[in-house]
């Protein structure tokens, strides 16, 4: 039961990008498309199930002056597999994607889930943690990709959805940085609107 | 926080005053509406619509967002957004299409104003905001849509070829067809485009080619700095955005907004101030050459200083901060102008000077009376 819990609690009770407000830095720059934000959140996926499996296994061994680092080297470790794979394998998202992939290394959604969750929980528990916050936080990128795909480009997953007139007078701010951040308070705003009408009801 | 707070008095005495924010609002309403007529009588009917348009979905925009947040829908009517509606549609080309103002405006009042919690509580000009908005969304258009002034009803033949400066000094000029632009600003950043092309030809040595550069660069300062450019500019004959061109015209409306005791004049003249001292001193090919009275006279800063640099909200509240914001803005512009990848800078240094006001009034804050040096 309580593995249900830790799966489904990430996807959106306890969302990374929209409840916790974490991973900012990638969520908001590789989210100019539906494709870049699906690439992202399987890569900071298999990183973070692979991590938070690793961490919650040798969590009775590592020293807890020397923690940090030690889920540093097990982060890295599992990010320059994905970056290797990526590379030989899709190199177009590869290079699309671009520094974010070593980035994953810093990205606070999973050092915060090592440090939080999988240092003191049995492994199955890491594991299923891993998965739903890997889900919540791909769900929570292509939300965002897909409002500024489609306004700033008129497709959705290379799609063309609203057609070529459309796309000759795009809202073309919808891809640069600052629509990100625009739409991002959207997004954030309708949440707490949610959990506002939730509260009242109580 | 303001609701928890219950409103104070503070002690005696007190200053009675009629102003409401509905008056002022209305007052500049009717200040800007001079300018008005110029565009409508340059650019046609079509500039009214845009205007008309524009502020009408300013109003709709803050109808909505006002019932949506359940909020007394009565604020909508109080004035300010039809200012705004009418401030960004001034700040357009008049050759844009309709639906143009109606997503710019919808942006500046939804996002710009009443997202931060509506009147007086808006950190940066919602209409400038609308207007960067645009530029960053659609750059072809808001680039494009220059219409030489009377085009609409004049003949072909002997329309005002471009922009409003004295054409006979241009044609002069060698292979005078390199150098076109719908507007002033734009032919001026044309000849700093010279300048540094002879600078080039000089470092390779092609002092002929450099020479011929430099020559096509003065004569089309020249040809700035003639008086009928002057007279053009002064009353509006000339390529630019909507309500930005006449300059008399917006001068009454200022002189209107001052007899009404609206318009703070330190602002307004911190800011043309310092772009005519930084155009006399930066803005010709050397040194202390420029033309001042071209660079105040063109381009948008006449409006700007006017109706948004002395914007209420966005600007500082004290004196000596109000000089201050006034010279920053100033500066701003005139580096864009000058350095910068834009023809025109106005727009940008109010909304970058906007963002600092809270800076400039906490350090400007004046002495309270009877208070006493700390540690003094």
């Amino acid at each position: 039961m309580s593995l249900i819990k830790d799966l489904t609690k990430g996807i959106y009770r306890e969302n990374p990008v929209f409840k916790l407000v974490l991973g900012m830095c990638p969520f908001l720059a590789v989210t100019t498309s539906v494709e870049n934000a699906l690439g992202m959140g399987a890569a900071a996926t298999f990183v973070l199930i692979c991590s938070n499996f690793l961490v919650s296994l040798f969590r009775n061994i590592i020293p807890s002056k020397v923690r940090i680092p030690c889920y540093i080297v097990i982060i890295a470790t599992f990010v320059t597999l994905v970056d290797m794979v990526m590379n030989a394998y899709l190199p177009d998202l590869h290079k699309s994607l671009g520094i974010f992939i070593p980035l994953i290394v810093v990205n606070c959604i999973i050092l915060g889930r090592a440090e939080g969750y999988a240092n003191r929980h049995p492994v199955l528990n890491s594991i299923a943690d891993a998965v739903g916050m890997g889900i919540g936080f791909t769900l929570a990128m292509v939300i965002l990709a897909s409002f500024r795909e489609l306004l700033g480009n008129g497709t959705w997953l290379n799609i063309n959805v609203l057609g070529t007139a459309y796309q000759n007078q795009p809202l073309l701010i919808a891809i640069l940085a600052p629509g990100a951040f625009i739409l991002l308070c959207f997004i954030l705003g309708f949440f707490n609107i949610l959990e506002k009408r939730k509260g009242g009801r109580q | 926080m303001a609701q928890t707070r219950r409103f104070e008095l503070a002690m005696s005495p007190h200053v009675g005053s009629d102003q409401t924010t509905r008056k002022i609002m209305y007052d500049v309403v009717i200040a800007l509406l001079p300018a008005l007529a110029a565009a409508t009588w340059f650019f046609g009917p079509r500039a009214l619509l845009i205007v008309f348009i524009s502020a009408a979905a300013a109003v709709l925009s803050e109808y909505l967002c006002l019932k949506f947040m359940k909020r007394p829908v009565s604020f909508a009517l109080d004035g300010s957004a039809i200012v705004t509606g009418m401030l960004l549609a001034y700040n357009l080309p008049p050759g844009v299409p309709f639906w143009l103002p109606v997503i710019g405006t919808a942006f500046a009042i939804v996002v710009g104003k009443q997202a931060f919690g509506g009147l007086g509580h808006n950190i940066v000009n919602p209409a400038l905001l609308g207007r960067a908005f645009l530029m960053a969304s659609f750059p072809i258009l808001m680039t494009a849509g220059w219409t030489a002034p009377e085009a609409w009803r004049s003949s072909t033949d002997d329309l005002w070829k471009t922009n409003g400066i004295a054409l006979e000094e241009l044609n002069s000029i060698p292979d005078a067809d390199a150098i076109s632009g719908a507007t002033p600003l734009n032919i001026l950043k044309q000849s700093f485009d010279l300048d540094s092309s002879a600078e080039n030809a000089i470092r390779e040595g092609d002092t002929a080619e450099a020479e011929s550069l430099e020559g096509k660069a003065a004569c089309i300062r020249s040809a700035l700095s003639d008086d009928s450019t002057y007279m053009n500019l002064l009353i509006g004959r000339r390529g630019g955005c909507l309500g930005e061109t006449s300059v008399i015209l917006l001068l009454v409306g200022g002189i209107y907004l001052f007899l009404r005791g609206v318009l703070e004049l330190r602002l307004p003249i911190s800011y043309l101030g310092t772009v005519a001292v930084f155009a006399w001193v930066f803005g010709g090919s050397g040194w202390f050459n420029g033309d001042p009275i071209f660079h105040v006279l063109a381009g948008g800063v006449v409006l700007g200083g006017i109706f948004m640099v002395s914007d209420m909200v966005t600007t500082p509240v004290t004196p000596r901060g109000r000089i201050i914001f006034g010279i920053g803005a100033g500066l701003i512009t005139m580096v864009i102008r000058r350095w910068g990848g834009y023809p025109e800078g106005c727009s940008y240094s109010i909304l970058l000077m906007n963002l600092v006001t809270p800076l400039i009034d906490k350090y400007t804050l004046p002495k309270e009376f009877g208070e006493v040096k700390e540690n003094g």
